[in-house]
């Protein structure tokens, strides 16, 4: 025991000690609010002047509602939510993304050109001269069946702006729609009202009757899975360089004829584990602190304060499947380390273990979707995306005990597995020293060791 | 001398790895209070012994007995083992990490804060105490390297090529420590290519060519074992007749006269007959025991 709290200790001490630690704990929320807020910011970014288009309308009626839909739109997209996929909620990704698109191309500078006697040929000719002249940064051509089944066309220098052609798709359609509405004789306002989304209220059933579920346990879920993900990126590339340290250094041999590979294995998994665990708690109770005076403000303000809606036994699940999912990834970078002779070759190795947790992201989905599926029973008691799904399933419809103690033994029953058989290929992986094994090599390594 | 248990033996071992023999059917035994030389070319198969005696890595056949009983990972802590690949911690302090080492070797705290102490002052490294192991030049890591492989007191102290890289100041200091231990009723195991100091150091020597031992016994033995073999002259002329093959198999000039190797089936007296009847003028021609080095380079070549 001696030998391996040594490792342990000697682990732990040298990296809160170093001043990359120092440096990652105070910089560490910086950076990671930098990178929340980054994508705005250079969204933000407005390169040149307003985007200026020619309309050539050959309706004759349509030209200004097509000025007021690109005029109210532009600059304050919030105020005229799309009534058609009003829930902002739901938004995803490449939503968010396109709706700060639109946010940047504030303005836009239309002109009407009246088509008189001259041919759209003509027209078109001009036109394309002024765009290369870059007086114009595109055309729009309506034709005259618009209102019916016509296609605009819009020309343009520079159509790989996705956002631009977008925006003035949308701009068209509200113009045309309102057009329709107006010549069938219908009031605008009323199709708003009528069009109105409804709101579900999800209630969840359990012994004391109906109780609104607001959805906290799944973000809470999601916040633990996206946590643990972020952790394991971060410090399975740490317990990667603990492992090949000796390697690098030539320790190894030194130690070998001390320690159990097992012992020396276990205890750098640990000695770095309680790195990451100082790390996080120090994050934690920073935020925690942060939060508390926030919530004070808020009260002194006289602002009512709201306290998710999750069970106390939930978090205790989430610690436990926190930990497992952080040594089932460790133990797979440390079986890397252990084949790899230099951090850059374990570098490359360990690049498809990055898309492992993303799986079992994936797989909360239909785990949530029908969790008492044979299917999901599975994915729940495979280790490697137990954590994440298990998590899901506890919070949709928690499963008998004995599933969620079954899926930790078998976590952490695979987490020995892994490190037992990583120490051993690192025994014998060092004494080969300076040549990259194969895949067959590294089992009859396992075997013969 | 020999009279008590061996500390080391070893039984008819064979190691492969693959198709590769690196240890073939080796059998040794090691004495208490006394230092035993792993001598043989680079590749002979003397790592590979040394890391199946500290148990890292196994024989295919064969048993290996230290202190009387088959080794387990529990008996590494009376071993002292210094390995020909040693690095330190670059980043660690040099106290610490000794510490560290005789963590791992079963040593209390406090005994090792003393120990610690006590070899660096021997070593004159007190000075470097708390600075990390990357601003320590190579001698003094390997200062430092010896200090972690002896820290813990061992029974049976097993150093790998232990002065490559040291100074002539520093070979004496280690040279000094390891005849102390030997003193101490410690045994040493020790290998190296410098010949000349294990022929000062080394009680008993074992050479090993090729995966296979191809010498054995205490350093006067094999020396007796050669004598007749070897003359040492100073002369003019006679080239012609030290270069013929079936007088002399080696030859080796230093600056005040020559030492020869007699070949087989020849003796002292055609040799000095030969050179006599060449005009040679001779101003020495003694029968002298040939050095380590002689009989090494003359058994490997052998088996070429």
């Amino acid at each position: 025991m001696r030998k391996f709290f040594a490792v342990v200790k000697r682990e732990y001490i040298q990296r809160v000690r170093s001043r990359m630690f120092m440096l990652v704990t105070v910089l560490g929320p910086v950076v990671i609010s930098f990178f929340g807020v980054a994508p705005a910011l250079i969204f933000s970014i407005k390169a040149g002047g307003p985007v200026r288009i020619a309309v050539v309308d050959q309706t004759g009626k349509l030209y200004q509602s097509v000025y007021e839909s690109v005029m109210d739109n532009a600059g304050t997209p919030e105020s005229t939510p799309d009534q058609m996929n009003a829930n902002a909620l739901n938004k995803d990704g490449s939503e968010r993304l396109q709706q700060m698109g639109e946010q940047q191309e504030g303005s836009f500078e239309l002109e009407e050109v009246r088509p008189g006697r001259r041919s759209l040929n003509e027209i078109k000719k001009e036109l394309d001269q002024r765009v290369l002249a870059k007086e114009l940064d595109g055309y729009l051509i309506l034709p005259a069946n618009l209102l019916e089944d016509g296609k605009p066309e819009y020309f343009a220098r520079n159509t790989g702006d996705v956002f631009t052609r977008k925006f003035l798709r949308e701009a068209l359609s509200r113009a045309v729609r309102q057009q329709r509405l107006a010549e069938a004789n219908i009031d605008v306002k009323i199709v708003q009202e009528l069009s109105e989304p409804v709101q579900l209220e999800a209630m969840k059933v359990g012994v004391t009757g109906g109780v609104r579920d607001s959805g906290e346990g799944f973000a809470l879920v999601f916040g633990a899975g996206f946590i643990m993900y972020l952790t394991i990126l971060m410090y399975g590339q740490m317990i990667l360089g603990a492992v090949i340290e000796e390697k690098e250094t030539r320790i190894a041999e030194i130690l070998f004829s001390s320690v159990k590979p097992f012992t020396l294995m276990m205890g750098k998994l640990v000695g770095v584990s309680l790195v990451a665990l100082s790390q996080l708690a120090i994050w934690g109770l920073a935020l925690a602190a942060f939060a508390v005076y926030g919530v004070g403000l808020l009260a002194a303000k006289g602002l009512s304060l709201h306290i998710p809606n999750v069970p106390l036994v939930h978090f205790v699940y989430f610690g436990l499947f926190f930990l497992l999912g952080y040594f089932i990834y460790s133990t797979i970078y440390a079986l890397i380390g252990s084949m790899v002779t230099t951090a850059q070759e374990g570098g490359q190795l360990s690049m498809p273990v990055v898309l492992l947790p993303l799986i079992g992201f994936y797989l909360f989905l239909p785990v949530s979707r029908s969790p008492d599926s044979s299917f999901a029973f599975w994915v729940l008691m495979f280790p490697f995306f137990s954590p994440m799904t298990m998590l899901t399933r506890i919070v949709t419809q928690t499963p008998p005990l004995w599933q969620i103690v079954l899926s930790l033994l078998l976590g952490f029953g695979t987490v020995a597995l892994l490190t037992w058989v990583a120490s051993r290929i690192y025994r014998v992986g060092m004494l080969m020293a300076g040549k990259k094994a194969t895949i067959p090599e590294v089992m009859r390594w396992v075997r013969q060791a | 001398m020999t009279n008590n248990l061996p500390t080391v033996s070893i039984d008819h071992i064979t190691k492969t790895f693959g198709e590769f023999t690196a240890v073939s059917d080796l059998s040794l035994a090691v004495y208490p209070g006394r230092v035993y030389g792993l001598l043989g070319p680079n590749g002979a198969g003397k790592t590979t012994t040394i890391r199946m005696i500290v148990s890292i890595t196994a024989p295919d056949s064969g048993r290996i007995e230290v202190f009387g009983r088959q080794i387990t990972p529990e008996l590494q802590d009376r071993i002292g083992y210094l390995p020909e690949e040693r690095g330190l911690y670059k980043k660690m302090r040099v106290g610490d990490q000794l510490k560290f080492f005789a963590a791992l070797k079963n040593v209390d705290a406090k005994e090792a804060d003393k120990r610690v102490d006590r070899w660096l002052t021997r070593l004159k490294l007190t000075e470097w105490k708390n600075k990390k192991a990357s601003e320590l030049s190579k001698g003094m890591q390997q200062k430092v390297q010896f200090i972690s492989a002896i820290i813990h007191e061992p029974d049976l102290l097993i150093l790998d090529e232990p002065f490559s890289g040291l100074d002539p100041v520093n070979v004496e200091v280690l040279k000094e420590i390891i005849l102390e231990q030997r003193a101490a009723g410690k045994t040493i195991i020790l290998s190296t290519h410098q010949m000349e100091l294990a022929e000062k150091i080394c009680d008993d020597i074992c050479l090993i060519n090729r995966s296979r031992k191809v010498l054995e016994g205490s350093i006067r033995e094999v020396k007796r074992a050669f004598s007749r073999n070897a003359v040492a002259l100073r002369l003019e002329g006679g080239n012609d007749v030290l270069r013929d093959r079936s007088l002399v198999s080696k030859i080796e000039r230093h600056s005040d006269g020559v030492e020869v190797l007699l070949a087989a089936g020849t003796n002292a007296q055609a040799l000095l007959k030969q050179l006599i009847e060449a005009g040679a003028k001779i101003e020495r021609f003694e029968m002298i025991e040939p050095s380590l080095n002689n009989i090494f380079i003359e058994k490997v070549s052998e088996a070429e």
